[in-house]
């Protein structure tokens, strides 16, 4: 007897293999990707895009589950619909044993909305698809505005490219024996933890500012630095605006993820990412903007050379190669990896993270508004991305309060710049 | 748009205070178009575990004290608790495993096994687990899974797994037969005599599947 159907299957990379281990109701490990249009989006028209984009990245109609060993992911036959905003921001998508796709579009008025469960993809490889879906939806739908000429995506690369497991390409999990010291160097540090009042249902609160690029990049160029030190530092400035005087002697650290395709070539839709720390601990009791700046830039001159991430992915890859860590059952390495994770978040006090520019071909200009990014976090988040003139800066927080946010923002318009907030904070309901 | 005179920021959508001050916003024209819609709280679904749960906690306390005031040779407020919490335990995994019916199926199987032996042993050793429960559960099991798969219309790599693994545990009965562990030996016949069937059946007919299968599920 033939075999009817070959199941297709395929291992989650090296970074993924954290997600479906710490993933719980407080912290999905899920993020959105946003395309706002000027117009309202029509969801048969998205449905259709949808059907056509999904078909050139095959991972993405897998299902996340559980081997003895590993997790895995496994192609199904199942069908991406597109559904009105239904559920709050980044809840949960991947559930134990629930065989269901590990991605959800939403629209809402004028907004495309991509939810991605983090195992699948990182934010670089999730736009690409996101890209391609937004793009598959303005042909369709103003396809004979663009008649004669159609524009294409730059990242219209190979089905097998862009399902590549790049990890498993550039590191072969050798350790260079001599520098093993160097990446453990400071690595327990406790460093301060912002506390709150957690939202209802765990829901995630969301503030977006939307803000010209060009004056920004302005006036990260008066400090002389980049535009994501200059995001960083002021994040930090801003909690550190909020501790006491006791609380100000702990360090505030921020975990940046780096896109490893900037220094590694590849054009994968699924993780490729590092993350490093950037720290700043004060030794009086106000912080100096720039002064922070300096200590941050230094973090990152440090932490993004092409040796150091080699040394630490190899790490990383050296883990999952060990005999050991491959023969353990799968229940025990949850909980190893959930102990690892629990220590490593000891160490974080929030994070940052940019996706930097995103492009899209030039006829789009007059239908797409901005793009916007951001993810379900233990703690406050930012993440940025721009568009064009549109510069999104996104805090996400599991809790009520927002006088950091506040301080970041105010710093902002306070020196003249323009900002449009959008929320998902339903203040009608809340007594306060 | 609305504007917030004191953080200098736009305030997209129809909102009445400042999200990032909480200070009432200046009312500048409404913007019609929310960028985020109102999601109600999720439904209370758990209504009904939390009176199971206090109706169980009533029913032991009230047994203990029925008990002290009216002893009896057995002490059957035990016989309450340990009801209750293979109940529970049988239940719990029902919850749990509620979205993969082959393995709620494999887990039950177990679970009613190991408990009708504990409640055997418990109760004088009767053998009735052996005799009856353990191959009834067995075959029962097998029959229920291939109908489920087929009701579910489930596809075939999706349960044959399971449905190899509860054959499985269908021969176990053949080890009771063997040692003499049993009075009555009919039910385990039946439980390996179909254990066996299906097994063939499998193996004959799914071989290549149940390969991939286990290849995909127990890759190191």
């Amino acid at each position: 007897m033939k075999q009817r159907k070959r199941v297709e299957w395929s291992r989650l990379d090296n970074a993924s293999k954290i997600f479906p281990a710490t993933a719980s109701d407080k912290d999905t490990k899920v993020f959105r990707l946003v395309c706002e249009l000027y117009e309202k989006v029509e969801p048969k028209v998205l449905q259709r895009a949808l059907d056509d984009t999904v078909e050139s990245f095959p991972l993405y109609k897998s299902v996340l589950r559980r081997g003895v060993f590993w997790y895995y992911f496994e192609i199904s036959d199942l069908k991406p619909t597109v559904e009105i905003e239904s559920l709050p921001v980044c809840a949960p998508i991947y559930m134990r044993d629930k065989r269901n796709l590990v991605f959800r579009v939403f629209y809402y008025n004028n907004r495309i909305n991509l939810e991605i469960f983090h195992a699948l993809s990182d934010g670089t490889g999730a736009l690409l698809f996101f890209r391609t879906l937004v793009s598959n939806y303005l042909l369709l739908k103003y396809g004979e505005e663009f008649a004669y000429k159609g524009p294409k995506l730059d990242c219209d690369v190979s089905v097998s490219k862009k399902m590549d497991d790049s990890f498993d390409r550039y590191f072969d999990g050798k350790e260079d024996l001599n520098r093993k010291t160097k990446i453990k160097k400071g690595k327990h540090l406790r460093a301060y933890h912002i506390q709150g009042v957690r939202n209802d249902e765990n829901r995630m609160q969301v503030i977006e500012g939307c803000m010209p690029v060009k004056a920004l990049l302005d006036m990260a160029h008066q400090y002389n630095t980049t535009l994501t030190i200059f995001i960083a530092s002021l994040f930090i400035y801003s909690i550190f605006s909020e501790m006491s005087a006791n609380e100000k002697k702990v360090p505030v650290v921020l975990s940046v993820p780096i896109n490893l395709r900037q220094f590694f070539s590849s054009a994968t839709a699924r993780n490729f990412f590092s993350t490093m720390n950037a720290g700043f601990s004060a030794d009086k009791n106000t912080a100096d903007l720039a002064e922070i700046i300096q200590n941050i830039s230094k973090d990152f001159m440090e932490s993004l050379t092409e040796e150091r991430l080699v040394q630490q992915l190899n790490h990383f890859m050296s883990l999952e190669k060990k005999l050991f860590t491959r023969i353990v059952p799968l229940p025990l390495k949850d909980l190893f990896l959930r102990l690892a994770n629990h220590m490593n978040d000891r160490g974080i006090t929030a994070a940052i993270s940019n996706i930097g520019q995103i492009s899209m071909p030039s006829e789009f200009d007059g239908y797409i508004k901005l793009f916007s990014i951001f993810t379900s976090a233990r703690r406050p988040q930012i993440c940025m991305c721009s568009y064009k003139d549109n510069l999104v800066i996104t805090f996400t927080s599991p809790f009520r309060e927002t006088e950091i946010q506040r301080t970041f923002f105010e710093f902002l318009s306070s020196r003249g710049i323009e900002i449009e907030i959008s929320t998902n904070i339903d203040n009608a309901d809340r007594n306060e | 748009m609305k504007y917030c005179n004191h953080c200098k920021v736009h305030i997209r959508g129809n909102k009445q205070k400042c999200p990032l001050c909480r200070n009432i916003l200046s009312d500048s024209g409404q913007d019609r178009n929310e960028v985020y819609p109102k999601i109600p709280p999720a439904y209370e679904r758990h209504l009904l575990i939390r009176i199971m749960i206090f109706i169980s906690i009533v029913s032991i306390v009230v047994s203990f004290v029925v008990y002290s005031i009216f002893p009896s040779d057995i002490n059957w407020p035990m016989l309450v608790v340990f009801g209750l919490l293979s109940m529970w335990l049988s239940l719990t995994l029902v919850i749990r495993k509620r979205h993969h019916i082959t393995k709620n199926i494999m887990y039950q199987v177990t679970v009613v096994s190991m408990l009708s032996v504990f409640w055997d042993w418990r109760t004088g050793w009767r053998g009735w687990s052996l005799d009856y429960v353990i191959p009834v559960v067995c075959i029962t099991a097998i029959f229920v899974m291939y109908i489920m798969a087929k009701i579910m219309k489930l596809s075939i790599r999706d349960y044959i797994t399971y449905l190899f693994l509860s054959a499985l545990f269908g021969f176990i009965p053949v080890l009771f037969i063997l040692f003499h562990w049993v009075n009555v030996i009919y039910p385990s016949m039946i439980s390996v005599a179909g254990s066996i069937i299906f097994l063939s059946a499998i193996l004959i007919f799914q071989g290549e599947n149940i390969k991939a299968e286990l290849n995909k599920r127990m890759h190191i």
